[in-house]
C-alpha cells in the first residue's frame, strides 16, 4: 500500500527541504488512514491531488541557511579581498612600488607600440571603396632575373579601361613634383602629383568645394588641399575657379579643394590634371617606359560584389606585349600584375618579383617587443608574489579553514593582480600621455588618445585583464593549491619545483632582455655602417639645387658666376642625384652584346665637372671641352665595364639610345642608391641643357656659409621668380635611413626599458633572499665569513641564472638579427664579441642590482639578525 | 494595539493548536478544524498557515517522533507561543468590547 512514487517524486523536487519531511509524512498518514477508509484508488487519488495542492511559491522557497555560505562574488567578501589587497599594498611598500613601477612601465610601452601600430593599420583604410582599389604593377623578366616594379606607363590607366569591363575607373599617378606657385605677390614651392580624371571618384578624400566628376577633366584644372587653399586665398570656397600660376609659366584654375587625411601613406598638396601632365612630357607616350604608378577600381555588380581581381590578374597578365612588341625581342618580359591597394603600405617590398615584408615586419617586430615587455613585467609580478607567498601562506590556510574554496582563493589572488594592474595602467596612461609628443616626433605620425573612441577603453580593459590574469594566475594557482594544515602547523616546506619555475622565469625574462640588447647593438652597427661606408663619392659639403625656372636656361652664366664666388668648388649637373638614382635603360648596345640579354642600367644625363664635383675615382677622363666628340662619349661605371665585359674598356665603342660612341673613362662603383640594393651598371652621358636636372654643387671645406651666401644672390638675380630652396646631400643621404634610424633608437628605448624592468624584478627578489638568509648570513659571519665571500654566496644563485639566458638568447638573437640584415645588400658581419658585450652588459648590470642588497645584508651586524631568537 | 496582522484563517489555525495542546501537527489540526467548523480545509492551506504563524512569532515547533503510520517519518508539533497567546486575547478583547457595545435593538433578532 504506496501512494503514487511520481507524486513523491515531484513533492521531492519541488518542496523545499526544510519542510518536506513533515509535509509527506502528513500526507502518507493521511493516506493511510483514505486507503482503509475508501479503498486503495480513491487514496491514491487524493494523495496527488493534495501533493498538487502543495504547488504554491510559500513552498518552493528554501530557507536561508544559518550558517550560509557567502557567495565569492558577495558584496562583503569584496570588500574584504580589496581591504586584504590594499593592506598588501601599503604594509610592503618596496615591493608593491617595484611591481606597480615594473607593470607600469611594461603597459606604457606596449600600449604606445599598440597605438602605433594601430595607426599603422589605419593608414589609406579610410577609402570607401578601398577593397576594390588595387595597384596595378609590373613584374619584369630580363636578364635572368625577375623584378616587380610599381612603374608602368603613362597611356596604361585608360587602355585598360577600354579593354576591361570588370575596370570601372582607372588613373594614372605621376611621381611627385615640386612646382612654385604664385598668386599675386605670395610665391612658395608646393610638392604635389598628377591623377588622371578618375581620381577623386576612386578615392575617398572629402572634397571641401568643387565635385569629384569635374576636378581634373579640364588641361588646365587644378585640384588643392584645404591647407593651400586657406594659405593663398583664405578658404576653400574663395579659392574655386580662382588662377594659380605654376613655375612662373602656365595659369591654372583651381576646379575643386579637398582635405588630405592624415593618414594617408602619399600625400600632395595639388593634383593636376593628366592631360596637362603628358602635355609637359611627351616622351611618356611611349608604351616602353615605365615611370608612373597605375591604378584601378574594380567594378561591383548589383549586389556590390566586386569583380574577380584573381580573374582580371590572368587575362591582363600579357596584356603589354600588344602594345610594346619590341619587349621580347629585347630579352625582356613584363607581365602585369595587381596589388589590393590598402596593403600596399604595409606589404611594399618585393623580392625577386614577388611579394616579400615591407613595414609589416617593423608592425610584428614592434608587436613581438610588445608582448615581451609586458611579459618581463608579469614575471616581475609573478616571482615577487610567489617569493613571498610565505607570509602570504597563513592566510591561505586560515581562509581555507573557514571554507574557503579554491576557486575563490584563484578569484581573490587574481583580483588582487588585477588592482595592482589597475594603479600600473592609470600611471601608464599617464606616462603614455606625457610621452606621445615626443614619440609623435620621432615616428612622424600625428597618434593621440582617442578618448571618444570606444576602441580605445576596449583596448585598455582587455590590456588590464590579461596583465593581471597572466601576472596573478600563477601566484593564484600555486597559493591556493597549499595544504591548510601544514600551512598552519607550520611545516610547509616549498618544494624545489616552484623554485625551479621562479629560476627559469627570471631566465626568461632576463634572455629576452638579452635579445633585445643584441638586437639594438646591431641595429646600431648597421646604422654606424651606412653612415660611415664610403658610397664612392663624397656627401660631404655637397648641394643639390633643381633647375627650374630660368636656372635651366641661364645655366651657363650661373656656373661661370658661381666659380667665381666664395666658397663654391664646382659645379656639374645631373638627372636625379647622387643618393637617388634617376632611372633605368636597356637600350644600350656594344659589339659582342648577346641580343637575347636585356641588362639595366642607371643613367644619368651630366654636365662637365661630373666626377671631380662628386669626388669620385676616374679611369681614363672625365667629359671635357677640348674634345669636340664628347658629346657622344660615355663614362661607365666598373660594375657596368664588368657586365660589358671589355678587358680595358676605355676608348671601347658603346651605344646608347642609337648614338654610337666611345667609353672615355671607367669610375669607380658608388651607390646610387640605399644600402638595400647592390651597385648596378650605370652610364653618364654629356648634356647640353640643365631643363629637368639637378644642379650639385660642391663647396670649399669649411665655406658652407659663404657657399650658400653665394648661390643665394645668384639666385636671386638669374631667377628670381623662384624661392631659393637646396639640400644637402647629407641630409638627403641621411632620409634614405629614416626607418632604421628610428627603428634603431625605438629599440634602444625599449631594450633598455626592458633591462630596467628585469632589473626592477631581479632587485625584488635579491631583496627578499637577503632577507630570508638573515640568520644564515648572521651565523656565516659569526664564524668568521668575510663581507666578500658573503656578497658572492648571495651573488651566484643569479649570475647563474643570467649566465644561462645569455646562452640561451645568443642563438635566437643571432638568427633574428641575421634575417634583418638580409634586407641590406650592404651590410655587417655578427661578430661574436656582440654577444660577449651584450653579456657582459646583463651580467653587469644584473650584479650591479643584487649588488645593492647582498652588501646591505653582508654587512649586518650579526647580533642583531642573532638576538631575535 | 493590534501587534501584527491575524487574517480570519490564521486565526481559527492559531485556535485550534491551542485546543490540540500537546498534539498539534499538520493532519491533526486539519481534522480537528473540520470537526469544529465544518468546513473542509485542505492540507496545504494549513501547513502554510502554520509556518507564516510561525514566522510572526505566535507560534513555535519542533520535531517530534518518527512514527510507523508516517511511514518513519518525524512529524512538526506547533505550540501558541506568548506572543501568539496575547494577540488572541487582543482579539478577544476587542471582539467583547464590540459585543458589549452592541444595543439590544442593534442587531435584527436571530432565531438559534
Amino acid at each position: 500500500m504506496k501512494p503514487p512514487k511520481y507524486a513523491d517524486k515531484l513533492l521531492q523536487f519541488f518542496c523545499a527541504p526544510h519542510l518536506f519531511e513533515e509535509i509527506q509524512g502528513d500526507l502518507y498518514e493521511r493516506f493511510l488512514r483514505n486507503a482503509k477508509l475508501f479503498g486503495l484508488p480513491y487514496a491514491r487519488r487524493q494523495y496527488v491531488r493534495e501533493v498538487l495542492s502543495f504547488l504554491k511559491p510559500f513552498f518552493f522557497k528554501r530557507q536561508a541557511n544559518e550558517h550560509p555560505s557567502i557567495s565569492f562574488l558577495n558584496p562583503v567578501m569584496i570588500r574584504n579581498y580589496l581591504k586584504i589587497a590594499w593592506r598588501n599594498i601599503a604594509h610592503n611598500k618596496s615591493f608593491s612600488a617595484i611591481n606597480i613601477l615594473g607593470l607600469a612601465l611594461g603597459m606604457a610601452c606596449s600600449l604606445l607600440i599598440l597605438l602605433w601600430i594601430q595607426d599603422e593599420f589605419s593608414v589609406d583604410a579610410y577609402h570607401a571603396n578601398g577593397p576594390q582599389l588595387y595597384n596595378v604593377m609590373e613584374r619584369q623578366f630580363y636578364d635572368g632575373k625577375v623584378d616587380a616594379s610599381p612603374g608602368t606607363p603613362a597611356l596604361l590607366a585608360d587602355e585598360l579601361k577600354k579593354e576591361f569591363p570588370e575596370i570601372v575607373y582607372a588613373s594614372g599617378l605621376s611621381w611627385e613634383q615640386e612646382l612654385t606657385f604664385s598668386v599675386g605677390e605670395k610665391l612658395n614651392k608646393e610638392k604635389g602629383r598628377a591623377a588622371g580624371p578618375d581620381w577623386f571618384k576612386m578615392h575617398s578624400l572629402p572634397l571641401l568645394a568643387g565635385t569629384a566628376e569635374t576636378a581634373l577633366n579640364g588641361p588646365t584644372n587644378i585640384a588643392i588641399s584645404r591647407q593651400l587653399a586657406e594659405n593663398y586665398f583664405g578658404s576653400p570656397q574663395a579659392a574655386m575657379g580662382k588662377s594659380i600660376r605654376l613655375g612662373n609659366k602656365d595659369d591654372y584654375q583651381v576646379s575643386a579643394v579637398y582635405e588630405m587625411p592624415e593618414n594617408s601613406s602619399e600625400t600632395y598638396d595639388y593634383v593636376l590634371s593628366w592631360a596637362d601632365f603628358m602635355r609637359h612630357n611627351e616622351w611618356l607616350k611611349e608604351w616602353g617606359t615605365n615611370a608612373l604608378q597605375t591604378r584601378i577600381q574594380l567594378r561591383t555588380d548589383r549586389n556590390g560584389v566586386p569583380a574577380d581581381p584573381g580573374r582580371l590578374e590572368a587575362k591582363m597578365k600579357a596584356f603589354l606585349k600588344k602594345y610594346n612588341p619590341k619587349m621580347a625581342t629585347k630579352g625582356l618580359d613584363i607581365q602585369l600584375f595587381l596589388q589590393p591597394y590598402p596593403e600596399a603600405y604595409l606589404y611594399s617590398n618585393f623580392k625577386n618579383g614577388y611579394q616579400d615584408g615591407g613595414r609589416i615586419e617593423y608592425v610584428r617586430l614592434f608587436g613581438i617587443v610588445a608582448v615581451f615587455i609586458l611579459l618581463i613585467a608579469c614575471i616581475n609580478f609573478m616571482n615577487l608574489a610567489t617569493a613571498r607567498s610565505v607570509k602570504r601562506a597563513r592566510e591561505v590556510g586560515v581562509r581555507k579553514v573557514v571554507g574557503a574554496g579554491r576557486g575563490w582563493l584563484i578569484g581573490q589572488f587574481i583580483g588582487e593582480a588585477l588592482v595592482l594592474t589597475s594603479l600600473a595602467l592609470v600611471l601608464a596612461v599617464g606616462v603614455v600621455w606625457m610621452l606621445l609628443p615626443v614619440f609623435n616626433t620621432l615616428t612622424e605620425k600625428h597618434i593621440s588618445f582617442q578618448f571618444a573612441n570606444a576602441s580605445f577603453w576596449v583596448t585598455l580593459l582587455v590590456m588590464t585583464l590579461a596583465t593581471a590574469l597572466i601576472a596573478g594566475s600563477y601566484p593564484a594557482l600555486f597559493l591556493s593549491s597549499l595544504n591548510p594544515v601544514r600551512i598552519l602547523k607550520g611545516s610547509i616546506r616549498f618544494g624545489s619545483g616552484a623554485r625551479l619555475f621562479r629560476q627559469s622565469l627570471v631566465v626568461f625574462q632576463f634572455a629576452l632582455s638579452m635579445l633585445l640588447i643584441i638586437g639594438t647593438i646591431i641595429v646600431y652597427r648597421q646604422i654606424d655602417f651606412i653612415q660611415t661606408k664610403n658610397l664612392g663619392f663624397d656627401r660631404e659639403g655637397m648641394i643639390y639645387l633643381q633647375a627650374e625656372g630660368d636656372l635651366a636656361a641661364k645655366y651657363e652664366t650661373f656656373k661661370q658666376e658661381l666659380l667665381r664666388m666664395p666658397g663654391i668648388q664646382t659645379v656639374t649637373f645631373m638627372n636625379g642625384t647622387p643618393t637617388t638614382s634617376f632611372g633605368t635603360t636597356g637600350n644600350v648596345q656594344w659589339p659582342g652584346k648577346d641580343p637575347a640579354t636585356s641588362i639595366q642600367f642607371q643613367f644619368s644625363q651630366v654636365d662637365y665637372d661630373f666626377t671631380k664635383t662628386l669626388k669620385v675615382k676616374v679611369a681614363g677622363r672625365d667629359f671635357s671641352r677640348d674634345f669636340a666628340t664628347d658629346s657622344v662619349s660615355y663614362l661607365i661605371n666598373k660594375t657596368a665595364a664588368r657586365r660589358i665585359g671589355y678587358r680595358d674598356p676605355i676608348g671601347k665603342p658603346l651605344t646608347l639610345w642609337g648614338k654610337p660612341g666611345l667609353i672615355i673613362g671607367v669610375v669607380d662603383d658608388f651607390h646610387q642608391n640605399s644600402l638595400h640594393v647592390a651597385i648596378e651598371p650605370f652610364i653618364a652621358k654629356l648634356s647640353p641643357a640643365a631643363e629637368g636636372k639637378n644642379i650639385i654643387i660642391r663647396t670649399q671645406p669649411g665655406q658652407t656659409k659663404q657657399a650658400l651666401a653665394s648661390l643665394e644672390t645668384m639666385w636671386h638675380q638669374l631667377n628670381p621668380t623662384f624661392p631659393f630652396t637646396y639640400q644637402f646631400a647629407d641630409e638627403a643621404f641621411q632620409r634614405l635611413y629614416r626607418s632604421e634610424t628610428v627603428v634603431g633608437t625605438l629599440a634602444n628605448y625599449f631594450a633598455f626599458l626592458a633591462v630596467f624592468i628585469s632589473c626592477l624584478g631581479l632587485f625584488g627578489l635579491a631583496a627578499f633572499m637577503a632577507e630570508q638568509r638573515t640568520k644564515e648570513i648572521g651565523v656565516r659571519k659569526v664564524l668568521g665569513a668575510s663581507v666578500t665571500s658573503i656578497v658572492s654566496l648571495l651573488s651566484q644563485d643569479f649570475l647563474k641564472l643570467v649566465g644561462v639566458a645569455i646562452v640561451l638568447s645568443s642563438p635566437v638573437a643571432w638568427y633574428a638579427m641575421n634575417r634583418w640584415l638580409q634586407d641590406y645588400a650592404y651590410k655587417v658581419e655578427i661578430e661574436w664579441w656582440v654577444f660577449a658585450l651584450a653579456g657582459l652588459l646583463a651580467v653587469g648590470v644584473a650584479l650591479l642590482t643584487i649588488s645593492f642588497q647582498s652588501i646591505k645584508a653582508a654587512l649586518m651586524n650579526p647580533v642583531k639578525s642573532l638576538r631575535s631568537e | 494595539m493590534r501587534r501584527s496582522y491575524l487574517g480570519e484563517f490564521e486565526e481559527v489555525v492559531l485556535l485550534t493548536v491551542a485546543v490540540l495542546g500537546t498534539g498539534a501537527y499538520g493532519v491533526a489540526i486539519t481534522d480537528e478544524l473540520d470537526r469544529q467548523t465544518g468546513r473542509a480545509v485542505s492540507i496545504s492551506a494549513v501547513h502554510a498557515a502554520l509556518h507564516r504563524l510561525e514566522e510572526k512569532g505566535m507560534l513555535k515547533s519542533h520535531l517530534g517522533e518518527a512514527t510507523a503510520e508516517r511511514g518513519g517519518r518525524r512529524k512538526r508539533l506547533f505550540s501558541v507561543t506568548v506572543l501568539g497567546s496575547r494577540t488572541l486575547h487582543d482579539i478577544r478583547a476587542v471582539r467583547d468590547q464590540l459585543w458589549d457595545s452592541i444595543s439590544p435593538q442593534g442587531l435584527p433578532a436571530v432565531s438559534l
